[in-house]
């Protein structure tokens, strides 16, 4: 469904991403795990399109060159230069790192701009369904975006992604600074969102140990490269992976 | 009685000319240097659709508005869309094209006291010991009316919800398939819009003067100042200080002192609140 080939990316001459291959199938919870600075959020950029607005604004205030190479194929198509709000009406969400709620908003209206590209029918049921996934939030309708907990603002950013129907998901960070409860919580509910809505989820984290029982498949970076790639359980099963990730040996 | 009056009507004409300016600012984050003459050109557009082709007031009106749009829209679309983000360029481009249309204008002729719209509304009324023109109370109350409908339009329509994303986080909003040169296209357009509607609120009670232009950009940019960049609903309560000032001015020191208000009221704001009342600009503040 969604695939990156070949996939290079540079800041000047510094290399951000490294030959990277990397496939979500229909119907799958992909993985990509890696350590502060292996390139999961260029990824995401890259695969939602967002690092064709920052290389503009970068070329625009005269800032750092940003190159890409290699192809990114939706449907088995190649999008590498489409915009992202095409990519994004395609189908193809970004849930972005640090979650960037409008903090000025209600959690309602947080909700509501995320459906801006759905219909109406659309957007009411997508509504009742996150009300729903995450009950919490319904005491929270009217409080303003920049007052709620992190937790709180990783529900309202994955339902606000999800108004706006994502075919593909793409979670970047979405564990990071929860407490264990609530990363339990947020990984069992991607979950049953992806078993409920059948889309595809790919999810980028540094905390791989809560993730790793949910992905179909994973792939793990160091420095932009993928070093290894595999099922869930043949990863979890790897000395190499153990003792990285696991803190074993 | 009379402060109060002639205080909230001031306010409420700076509020209009402010409006277009805080939200074209707030959307996109392109100070709009050509706001005054977008003033300007839509009262020459309706003083001519009106007198020169003859057309009914209200039609007039109403199509020239349509004109400040599109050509807020063309202004975004050729020329803005490629300087966006680089602040000083933004600054210098829509001067430019401002400062084209407004001497444009002189150079073809619209210059003198000849230009002039009527009221809408002849008469007058009095507010206990206060003569008001009618025309000034329909200013008003559309003026209040209009940001109630902006109030209503940003929260609650799928394009205002959408205006609102970008304004708080561009990149967020380009997330969730929110095209962000769209809708600031469509934010100039508004702001022209506003500029219009201004115009036609303003204009009626004197003369079409290209001067107005560079006049109405000042005060806008006052009162965006005074309420903090980016924020519509600080402009509009900055208006209401900066018009009472003004008014204040007028009454105990002098009429020529009035403009010396908004510049104050400038600098003052810089030196000691530089985000304004209502500002997102918070980095400012703490680098001062």
């Amino acid at each position: 469904m969604l695939e990156a080939r070949d996939l290079m990316v540079f800041y000047e001459n510094m290399l951000a991403l490294n030959n990277i291959s990397i496939k979500c199938d229909d119907n799958q919870i992909v993985g990509v795990f890696g350590a502060n600075s292996a390139g999961k959020s260029t990824l995401m950029y890259s695969l939602s399109g967002i690092m064709l607005d920052i290389r503009k604004k970068e070329d625009m205030s005269g800032g750092e060159r940003i190159t890409l190479t290699g192809e990114v194929l939706f449907q088995n198509q190649n999008i590498m230069d489409l915009k992202p709000s095409l990519r994004a009406k395609a189908g193809i969400i970004l849930c972005p790192e640090r979650r960037r709620l409008f903090k000025e908003s209600s959690v309602l209206e947080n909700l509501r701009i995320g459906g801006y590209l759905a219909t109406k029918a659309q957007a009411k049921y997508t509504l009742d369904y996150v009300m729903n996934m995450f009950p919490a939030l319904q005491k929270l309708k009217n409080r303003l975006g920049g007052f709620l907990s992190g937790g709180e603002q990783q529900m309202v950013a994955i339902g606000r992604a999800l108004m706006a129907q994502p075919k593909v998901l793409l979670l970047d960070e979405p564990l990071l600074g929860l407490s264990p409860l609530m990363q339990a919580t947020l990984i069992k509910a991607t979950k049953v969102i992806q078993e409920e809505t059948k889309i595809s989820i790919i999810i980028a984290e540094q905390y791989a140990r809560p993730v790793f029982p949910i992905v179909d498949y994973a792939y793990i970076l160091e420095n932009g490269a993928a070093v290894m790639e595999g099922t869930g359980g043949e990863l979890m099963d790897n000395p190499d992976v153990k003792s990285a990730y696991f803190g074993v040996s | 009685m009379e402060i109060l009056v002639y205080g909230t009507i001031n306010s409420v004409s700076l509020a209009l000319m402010g409006l277009g300016f805080a939200m074209v600012y707030g959307i996109s984050r392109v100070p709009n240097f050509a706001h005054g003459a977008l003033y300007v050109i839509c009262g020459f557009v309706t003083w001519t659709l009106f007198h020169k082709i003859g057309l009914p007031y209200v039609i007039a009106i109403i199509l020239s508005l349509g004109v400040n749009g599109a050509l807020g829209m063309l202004m975004y679309r050729f020329v803005l869309i490629r300087v966006r983000g680089m602040n000083i360029s933004e600054i210098i481009a829509s001067y430019a094209i401002g400062l084209a249309i407004l001497e444009g204008l002189r150079f073809g002729g619209f210059r003198g006291m000849t230009y002039t719209l009527p009221v809408f509304m002849e008469g007058s009324i009095m507010i206990g010991p206060v003569p008001v023109d009618f025309h000034r109370l329909i200013m008003m109350v559309i003026g209040i009316l209009l940001v109630a409908v902006l109030w209503v339009f940003t929260h609650h329509t799928r394009i205002g919800l959408a205006l609102q994303g970008m304004a708080q986080d561009e990149r967020a909003a380009l997330m969730l398939g929110i095209d962000s040169d769209l809708m600031a296209m469509l934010a100039m357009g508004f702001g022209a819009v506003l500029a219009g509607v201004a115009a036609t609120l303003i204009l009626p009670l004197g003369n079409i003067v290209v001067e107005s232009g560079y006049h109405v950009l000042i005060m806008s940019i006052a009162v965006c100042i005074v309420g903090g960049l980016g924020s519509w609903m600080g402009a509009f309560f900055a208006a209401f200080i900066i018009g009472y000032a003004q008014i204040l001015t007028v009454v105990f020191i002098g009429s020529h002192f009035q403009m010396v208000v908004a510049i104050l009221a400038i600098i003052l704001t810089l030196i000691l609140k530089p985000s304004g009342l209502f500002g997102q600009q918070k980095e400012l503040e703490e680098r001062v």
